[in-house]
């Protein structure tokens, strides 16, 4: 029986020692997995970008860009992300929305610019969208909806418009799982707090879009797409405490009111196809209006 | 490895049915690389067909059964590992790499001695695997 066991002993050890010899090899070098993820993510973004200039055009007002370039850049920098690997397109739409997606780029909805009372809500979304692509939520989504057979068709160029467009449908259109979603809100919070912005701001910013009681159109995509945003607000303030901060200004008035005035003014001239696509989707307002809870209170308290 | 006389000479018809307990388990080898229990499966039935059979035959039936059932554990780890990768709960690394390429390494090393014993067996040479074989013998009597 002993050198039954010692052969045993024997056999598994020289199959976890080859392991461990194996181990010492750098395959995800020799395989180039990194360069193949990166350019398929490459190429999968140029082609949601493209689907979504198809809804409205990309802003070129470089103060807008600027403006809002220097916010995620105040986030990236005291968080310890390398500003220059996240980019930031804004789109003339007057969807309240941002999507973050692959390859670290990062589209900004001028509907959202419009709709946050202050540079600070604005920069919370950033955080919130930021973290979803620190922790690679975007590639890991896609892997698990659309699968990795689609998604390297997609990024060869070997599969049809309509696949492309129900992938960037996905994208912008409806929110990651929970634990992303949770993720992502732990994630700004902390973001906004060590670039010395006040959380409370991204947990305002939530909470009035959950007062949109009876008006969830699509214009409400960022929202109406993230579930339990009482909850999540409610999340956010418990955070919030925990964390400590020096608040320091993000942009001044008048820039803020620049943006604004900048962007709201695009959306009058330029927005027009923007502006069909929100009224013929109001059009078709979504079933369910049980998303919104009953409000919750500054405090945290439901 | 090692191949020798066995207690008796075995006849044609349980060196073919000895024989026959270790091309099961090649046969099922193509459906068990994604699932690895079907090799067990099969082996298992084919032990249990032949339990009352010539202690030749039931030897080597239990041989074979041994080593499908050390390698279900590793193959089961690798598929869960490649299926938990697709499915993006864990990410390709250098770890998983070394572990599929030492699971292919033991079970080609298998498969090889699996259709040696097979060869050997139906010429009525009785083959006795390492550790296999001392487990076999502990576990089957005559």
């Amino acid at each position: 029986m002993q050198k039954i066991l010692l052969q045993f002993l024997l056999l598994a050890g020289l199959f976890f020692g080859t392991w461990l010899l194996l181990r010492t090899v750098d395959y995800r070098s020799l395989l180039h997995v990194e360069e193949v993820t990166n350019e398929a993510e490459q190429k999968l973004s140029e082609l949601i970008l493209d689907q979504l200039k198809k809804e409205g055009s990309e802003c070129k007002s470089d103060s807008v860009i600027a403006l809002v370039d220097s916010m995620k850049q105040r986030l990236c920098i005291a968080n310890g992300i390398v500003d220059s690997s996240i980019t930031i397109h804004i789109l003339v739409h007057d969807e309240v929305n941002a999507v973050a997606l692959p390859d670290r780029q990062l589209v900004v909805y001028t509907g959202i610019i419009n709709y946050c009372s202050s540079p600070e809500e604005l920069a919370g979304v950033l955080a919130h969208e930021i973290t979803h692509i620190r922790h690679g939520h975007i590639m890991n989504r896609l892997r698990r909806e659309v699968g990795v057979s689609m998604l390297g068709a997609l990024a060869g160029g070997d599969a049809g418009g309509d696949i492309a467009r129900q992938t960037t449908r996905l994208l912008t259109s409806s929110a990651f799982d929970r634990q992303m979603e949770s993720a992502a809100d732990i994630g700004a919070v902390r973001m906004m707090a060590k670039a010395g912005m006040d959380p409370v701001h991204f947990a305002d910013l939530l909470f009035r879009l959950s007062q949109e009681k009876g008006n969830i159109s699509k214009r409400f995509e960022w929202i109406s797409s993230h579930p339990n945003t009482q909850e999540r607000c409610a999340e956010v303030l418990r955070l919030r405490k925990q964390e400590s901060y020096t608040v320091k200004p993000i942009l001044d008035k008048a820039q803020w009111e620049f943006l604004k005035k900048t962007v709201g003014g695009m959306r009058e001239a330029g927005g027009q196809g923007a502006a069909s696509n929100v009224r013929g989707s109001e059009s078709g307002v979504r079933g369910s209006t049980s998303f919104f809870l009953p409000p919750v209170s500054r405090d945290g308290t439901v | 490895m090692s191949s020798g006389s066995f207690s008796y000479s075995p006849p044609e018809h349980e060196a073919e049915r000895a024989s026959n307990s270790y091309l099961m388990s090649l046969v099922v080898v193509m459906v068990g690389v994604p699932l690895p229990i079907v090799n067990v499966i099969g082996s298992g039935i084919y032990f249990l067909a032949n339990r009352r059979s010539a202690y030749f035959v039931r030897w080597h039936c239990a041989q074979s059964l041994l080593a499908q059932l050390f390698t279900l554990p590793v193959n089961a780890a690798a598929v869960y590992w490649t299926l938990a990768i697709i499915f993006d709960r864990a990410s390709f690394s250098n770890s998983y790499a070394a572990y599929v390429i030492t699971a292919i390494l033991f079970n080609l090393i298998e498969f090889i001695a699996t259709m040696a014993a097979a060869i050997w067996t139906r010429r009525g040479r009785h083959v006795r695997w390492w550790f296999f074989g001392p487990l076999t013998d502990a576990l089957v009597r005559g």
